[in-house]
């Protein structure tokens, strides 16, 4: 037997995994001033670029891209190696993963509180940014199946699986989903409209959440728990069908973030019965990793890596049970749009993601620097400080959630809203919001001491850049021992033929539901009177966009009584026809603005945008007086209604180039002399102006004629 | 030529039919592949993080 000596790369390992704490402090800060600003708009000091619309993408692109995504380097740069029992096959790959994912986090830190976002959820960055997002991953994927092909262990343990479903699926989804147009090096607009838009960013969304925050991690758990706890995995039979089932199905439940919206009904249908069904492989994959400490629960009350591990396991048995049950649709029309969506994000990112990612660092530091941890009692407090935090944070905001969903459905005896302010939801809860930023807090001190912790063990203990390993080489044959051929070894032995599988198995979901809602007319019946917007309301709409104002108020009103008692008609998939991209947000912390146009005079939404709480005391709005000195964009608008045309909304050609300049000035004239009406004075080169009358535009169209279908 | 095939459709509901069917002969063969694998290779395969063939192993090292 040949055997072989080669070293793992630890230097890699090391700088993802600093990377992953540092960015961690930062996501975890920038999301703790988003919650104060919650209860308190005035923290933002009036400074456009920390407003909230700006920092909810920030915050959630560092947690997820830049705490949780650096994590998962970390995690399978160290166990990809050891499984493999290979050096990663290019430290040139490695490398430009590492400085090229943090450029670009860089890159979204600087963009997103500029403004330049394309709205789309967990995909806000702008399109350079994307591409090289595209770029370094497919850097890390070629890094990846690089190392697995020149393998010394012939088999691929079920980490790896997951590791390559994780690979192919993310560049799957950030390539469909990244479809835009650019208009300009910091604008574009999506390819997709309205409905598909919804749909795709949400088949997106949704699965961005099970392939970049979930299948990794159980990779990461499947090697790193029976790692810690010195022992094989309960089942490795049932850590077969976690995978196969997991990222079958997964894939299929994007539409329940879509339900009893404008979506047509079978996607929604298709969307809450696969969520229902992901509980079974979800809770497998929990049992399994809890069931393999059975025996040896003595070892976790002294070990705070395993603390971590079971805190983080049950946080996922948690969330996944949670998850379908919020994608029923009796359950979700309660939990939509409110908090308890924050919550359920909450349960899984502070659980799930962060506690198996400070196991993992708790676990890495001892064995690169060659030490022990040097202080327990402090990784112990960090645990319990954590729990604390976990259990302050979502428990109000589940609280608050409940809260707004009755509130907003509530009528009184006489048959009207009980609450028809939206604002009375508002006040009642943010006694629940400022409890949330001390659940935050907490959760953000344990880490600052873990950062500490992991400082003093680097500096106790000496850095091994590479660690020695031995293997045999890998002899080419898939025969078994006993001359049999074995369909599961071939599939095995064959990465390349395996990751075909997988992603068959992935885009089957996928393709089904997408496909035919491009393809057959029916989904999306076009109305008549809906009309591209004007050029002044691009500009407005487009304000909307930089300001993340679809980070509180939705565009979609659901077909219940109480929201067409208090909001209007409810929302048709043919009024969002020219909408690229889709505006239907997923959050209410302010009322939904599907109908808004006409509700208020111009007056009011200048006076509103420059001090909320002068038309609505008690609103937590910030202030946008910025948009009342700041001019609008005009030189851009050729390039904007260019770019709108090449994605479908009928511009005639040339509208650009001069008329579409005078149609803006007549309107803004219009808005001007609106605002005047109301004692108001104002340029009419202003953004405001551009706003209100995107505002004033917003589902005028059904009520200014009846909803005939247009002929075909 | 196909979108002309899949536009003419009639009854969208037959997508949540087919998807079910897919899913049930999925997980079926999934399940027989699974059961049919040999304890000796589960127990192999489960022990493969144990082994990560580092010659001076500080897997002891415990926080």
């Amino acid at each position: 037997m040949n055997i072989e000596t080669f070293k793992y790369d630890n230097r890699i390992v090391r700088a993802f995994a600093i990377a992953t704490v540092i960015w961690g402090i930062v996501g975890m800060l920038v999301g703790l001033l988003a919650a104060v600003e919650l209860f308190f708009p005035g923290a933002n000091l009036n400074f456009q670029f920390i407003t909230f619309g700006r920092i909810r993408p920030l915050h959630t692109n560092a947690v997820i891209f830049a705490f949780v995504g650096n994590g998962m380097f970390m995690g399978i740069y160290y166990s990809l190696q050891r499984l493999c029992k290979a050096r990663m096959f290019s430290d040139f790959l490695s490398w430009f993963n590492f400085w090229g994912w943090q450029l670009i986090i860089v890159g979204a830190a600087i963009t997103l509180p500029l403004g330049f976002t394309t709205s789309k959820e967990y995909a806000e960055l702008e399109w350079p940014i994307k591409v090289a997002i595209a770029i370094v991953w497919v850097a890390f994927a070629v890094n990846l199946f690089g190392t697995i092909v020149k393998r010394r262990e012939k088999h691929m343990y079920v980490a790896i699986w997951f590791f390559i479903s994780t690979a192919i699926t993310i560049t799957v989804l950030h390539v469909v989903n990244s479809m835009t147009m650019p208009a300009g090096l910091f604008k574009s607009y999506s390819m997709y409209a309205g409905v598909q838009d919804a749909l795709v960013q949400w088949w997106y969304g949704h699965n961005a959440v099970a392939f970049f925050l979930t299948t990794p991690y159980l990779g990461l758990m499947y090697y790193f728990l029976p790692k810690a706890a010195g022992r094989p995995i309960f089942s490795y039979r049932l850590s077969i069908i976690h995978f196969w089932a997991l990222v079958f199905l997964y894939i299929w439940a994007g539409p329940h973030h879509l339900l009893y919206t404008a979506l047509p009904d079978w996607a929604q249908s298709l969307g809450m019965v696969f969520s229902l069904m992901l509980i079974a492989p979800s809770w497998g994959g929990m049992l399994n990793g809890l069931l393999t400490l059975r025996g040896a629960w003595d070892k976790v009350r002294q070990d705070p890596v395993l603390k971590f591990m079971v805190a983080a396991v049950t946080a996922y048995g948690m969330a996944t049970l949670e998850g379908p049950l919020m994608a029923i649709k009796t359950v979700n029309s309660l939990s939509h749009y409110t908090d308890w969506t924050i919550a359920h994000a909450h349960g899984g990112a502070l659980g799930w993601n962060g506690f198996l990612t400070f196991s993992m660092l708790y676990y890495l530091f001892p064995r690169l620097y060659k030490t022990q941890l040097w202080s327990t009692k402090l990784a112990n407090y960090h645990f319990w400080l954590g729990m604390l935090g976990i259990i302050f944070y979502i428990v109000p905001i589940y609280v608050a959630g409940i809260t707004e969903g009755l509130m907003w459905k509530q009528f009184n005896k006489d048959g009207f809203l009980q609450y028809p302010n939206f604002l009375e939801s508002i006040v009642q809860i943010v006694p629940m919001l400022r409890l949330r930023s001390i659940g935050g807090t907490l959760y953000l001190i344990g880490v600052f001491m873990m950062a500490y912790n992991l400082y003093r063990t680097a500096k106790a203990g000496q850095f091994e850049p590479d660690t020695e390993a031995q293997a045999p080489a890998l002899e080419k044959t898939s025969e078994t021992p006993h001359g049999k051929y074995s369909f599961h070894r071939f599939l095995e032995g064959k990465p390349m033929f395996f990751t075909v599988l997988a992603i068959v198995a992935i885009l089957v979901g996928g393709m089904i539901e997408i496909i035919p809602m491009f393809l057959i007319q029916a989904n999306v019946p076009t109305i008549a009177s809906v009309k591209p917007y004007t050029p002044l309301e691009v500009l407005g709409r487009d304000l909307y966009i930089r300001e993340g104002c679809l980070g509180c108020h939705s565009q979609m009103i659901r077909p219940f009584r109480s929201e067409t008692e208090r909001y209007g008609d409810y929302s048709k998939a043919g009024e969002f026809v020219y909408d690229h991209p889709f505006l239907w947000g997923s959050e209410r912390k302010g009322p939904d603005l599907a109908r808004e146009g006409g509700r208020y005079p111009d007056a009011w939404h200048f006076n509103h945008m420059d001090d909320p709480r002068s038309t609505s005391p008690g609103s937590i709005m910030p202030r946008y007086s910025w948009l009342l000195t700041q001019q609008m964009d005009r030189e851009s608008l050729p390039a904007r209604l260019a770019a709108l045309r090449r994605v479908g909304v009928p511009y005639p050609p040339g509208f650009e180039n001069g008329p579409a300049q005078k149609d803006l000035e007549a309107q803004a004239a219009k808005v001007v002399a609106n605002l005047k009406l109301g004692s108001v004075n104002c340029a009419p080169d202003k953004e405001i102006v551009a706003l209100i009358a995107y505002l004033q535009r917003l589902g005028t169209d059904l009520k200014s004629a009846p909803i005939t279908t247009a002929a075909k | 030529m196909e979108e002309k095939i899949i536009c003419s459709m009639s009854g969208v509901g037959i997508y949540g039919v087919i998807s079910i069917c897919i899913f049930v002969a999925f997980f079926a063969g999934m399940l027989v592949w699974a059961f049919t694998k040999k304890a000796s290779y589960l127990d192999k395969m489960g022990g493969l993080p144990l082994d990560s063939g580092e010659i001076n192993s500080n897997d002891k090292t415990q926080a």
